[in-house]
């Protein structure tokens, strides 16, 4: 951030927050899809008192500003709390790491995954696990060949959500991981950081390309959907 | 831990339960190989609940299932099997047949334990069986028309090789032409299986076409059960009898042996009323089963189309005393086709409405508001008490 302006011919592009902006989103997702799914597939499937209160912590996220979200994962990770300590006595550095970009990440995008592929399991008609039961198959049978190829739009529309949703987080990042780059300096605060330098060209530039790939990956996403249920 | 594994150790299926919560159902009923047995009553009387018990998907608080000789449920030995440990085909209402999966694909998921190529094998064998086309086989059930799903549905339940077959509403989504060729697939079927085919029906002449066997329930009770032609003439009471719509019910009084003259053995006189307020009406010498003992009680009868004639002119003579002639107007005459379903409003017990259906030519002469007269043979007579609730006359 010292003297952005110099290599800025060589590297109008921030490739390392590039990738690590990429690497975020793919362990985001690979952390949180089998509890999301999970999670999503019990809330469609299991009614019980006090459930709305469970679907309103999974939707807060959503609703909460980034900052607020970020601010109290800061506080309650950070060197200062309980939480912070022992996790730095196990030797633990969550605040200002990677590691806590990805916890933060994960946690913010849980109404993300989990509300496409809750839909979708609502959607399957109860009585086709009960015809599979009446078929002979287990539970896991069940899951494999009825509900699983019944929800895939809802869960790849909800994959896509969440990776591009995280390729652009903003907020929880920067008040969770600051702007060390290489650590936790992603695409969406470098070009921050560029246009506070009134380096436009390079932040023009990385716009697009943030813009270009959430097009892509949405569309595509929504390709496949479409040609997913036309089948039915 | 010996009770009751004997009792019933017949071939057949044998299902008792008795359970107030969450829903009540309470009854019994029994059904052999090779017989086809209806549930049939309004909605919400508790077929479905019955049939998915016996399917497995409803856990009872307190029931019997046995078939085979086998117990698939016996809760007082904690005993109860989940669907997919019974051998069951249960054909749903809808279908529920697998929306991403073609007619073939559907009928081998039934068939998990085989080898993948005798498992289609065998499917395409079970639809070709049920007069599915290579092509139709192919598709999608969002492909098929509702006729050909429920044939994919058929096939699928009894891929399984079942030892018992459950349809809940099996030809509700049907149109008639597709409904005549299912019968026909059904009774061959039938013949073939010898396993025990439990029906669910709202539809009384499908029942009574198809079944060997009624069940007549009502409020999750079971009522009735007997063949279609006994219930239909002798229905246990007027509610049974309103289920199963008999169109002449009447109000009456049972006399005993006092009328007229004394009742001759094994007669007894019954008073026909109008409305149960009435004092007047007139008497019928009809069978005593000896069931109704309190002389003077209310009780309420029916009679089937089969004990009641039309004609032109009342007849010269009357021929065994046990018969009636009635006089009656005619007060509307439809036409359905092969029958017409005449009503008439009766002389005497005066204002008591009777529906009838007539065949034959001499039914194109009758004129609406026409007078003519009702041969009512007393025999088909079938007296009910009036029913006290929670009471049930065996």
């Amino acid at each position: 951030m010292a003297l952005p302006c110099l290599d800025s011919q060589e590297n109008i592009i921030d490739w390392q927050a590039l990738s690590l902006s990429l690497k975020l989103a793919a362990v985001t997702l690979a952390l949180l899809l089998p509890p999301g799914m999970l999670l999503a597939r019990w809330l469609a499937y299991t009614e019980f008192k006090g459930k709305y209160l469970i679907e309103a912590l999974v939707v807060l996220p959503l609703v909460l500003p980034p900052t607020v979200l970020g601010y109290y994962l800061l506080v309650s990770f950070g060197a200062a709390s309980p939480l912070g300590q022992w996790l730095s006595e196990q030797g633990i550095q969550l605040a200002f790491h990677f590691s806590g970009l990805v916890v933060a990440s994960v946690l913010f995008n849980i109404p993300f995954l989990v509300q496409p592929i809750q839909r979708a399991f609502e959607a399957v008609p109860a009585n086709l696990n009960e015809a599979a039961a009446v078929c002979g198959l287990g539970s896991w049978a069940t899951f494999w060949r009825i509900e699983l190829p019944l929800v895939w739009p809802g869960v790849l529309s909800a994959m896509v959500l969440t990776f591009v949703h995280t390729l652009g987080e903003f907020g929880v990042v920067l008040m969770m991981g600051g702007s060390i780059p290489g650590e936790t300096k992603t695409l969406a605060i470098s070009i921050y950081d560029r246009v506070q330098a009134f380096d436009i060209q390079s932040a023009d530039r990385m716009a697009l390309l943030l813009l270009l790939m959430s097009l892509l990956a949405v569309a595509a996403s929504f390709f496949a959907t479409s040609r997913l249920t036309r089948r039915r | 831990m010996t009770t009751g594994t004997n009792e019933n150790n017949s071939l057949g299926l044998h299902v008792s339960v008795s359970q107030h919560l969450p829903m009540p159902l309470q009854g019994s009923f029994s059904c052999e190989p090779g017989q086809m047995l209806a549930l049939v009553g309004p909605s919400g009387a508790g077929k479905t609940s019955m049939l998915r018990l016996m399917a497995g998907l409803l856990k009872p608080s307190q029931a019997k299932v046995q078939i085979a000789g086998e117990i698939w449920c016996d809760t007082d030995q904690g005993i109860c099997l989940s669907a997919r440990q019974r051998l069951v085909g249960l054909v749903f209402q809808n279908y529920a047949l697998m929306p991403h999966m073609n007619a073939i694909d559907n009928v081998s998921l039934a068939m998990l334990h085989l080898p993948v190529k005798a498992r289609v094998h065998a499917a395409i064998d079970w639809l070709n069986r049920m007069g599915l086309t290579p092509e139709q086989q192919q598709r999608l059930p969002a492909m098929l028309s509702g006729g050909q799903q429920q044939r994919v549905a058929l096939a699928r339940a009894l891929a399984r090789q079942p030892k018992l077959l459950l349809m809940d509403e099996p030809f509700s989504a049907v149109d008639q032409m597709s409904r005549r060729g299912l019968y026909t697939l059904i009774a061959d079927l039938r013949r073939d299986l010898h396993i025990p085919i439990v029906l669910v029906t709202h539809d009384l002449n499908e029942a009574r076409q198809l079944a060997d066997k009624l069940v007549v329930m009502d409020a999750g009770q079971v009522l009735q059960q007997g063949t279609p032609a006994h219930i239909h003439r002798s229905p246990r009471n007027a509610r049974v009898a309103d289920l199963v719509g008999i169109p002449n019910r009447f109000h009456g009084r049972w006399s005993g042996a006092q009328g007229p003259y004394p009742a001759p053995q094994g007669y007894a006189w019954l008073q026909w009323l109008f409305s149960p307020q009435d004092t007047q009406g007139v008497h019928l010498l009809v069978h005593d089963k000896g069931r109704l003992k309190k002389q003077n009680q209310a009780v309420t009868w029916v009679i089937q189309g089969d004990g009641l004639s039309v004609h032109d002119h009342a007849p010269d003579v009357i021929s065994n005393p046990p018969s009636i002639a009635l006089t009656a107007r005619l007060t509307s005459l439809r036409s359905l086709g092969e029958i017409s379903l005449a009503t008439l409003v009766l002389d005497k017990p005066a204002g008591c409405q009777m529906q009838l259906t007539l065949s034959g030519s001499w039914r194109q002469h009758l004129q609406p508001e026409q007078t003519v007269a009702v041969h009512m043979d007393c025999s088909w007579i079938h007296v009910m008490p009036v029913r006290d609730e929670g009471q049930s006359s065996s």
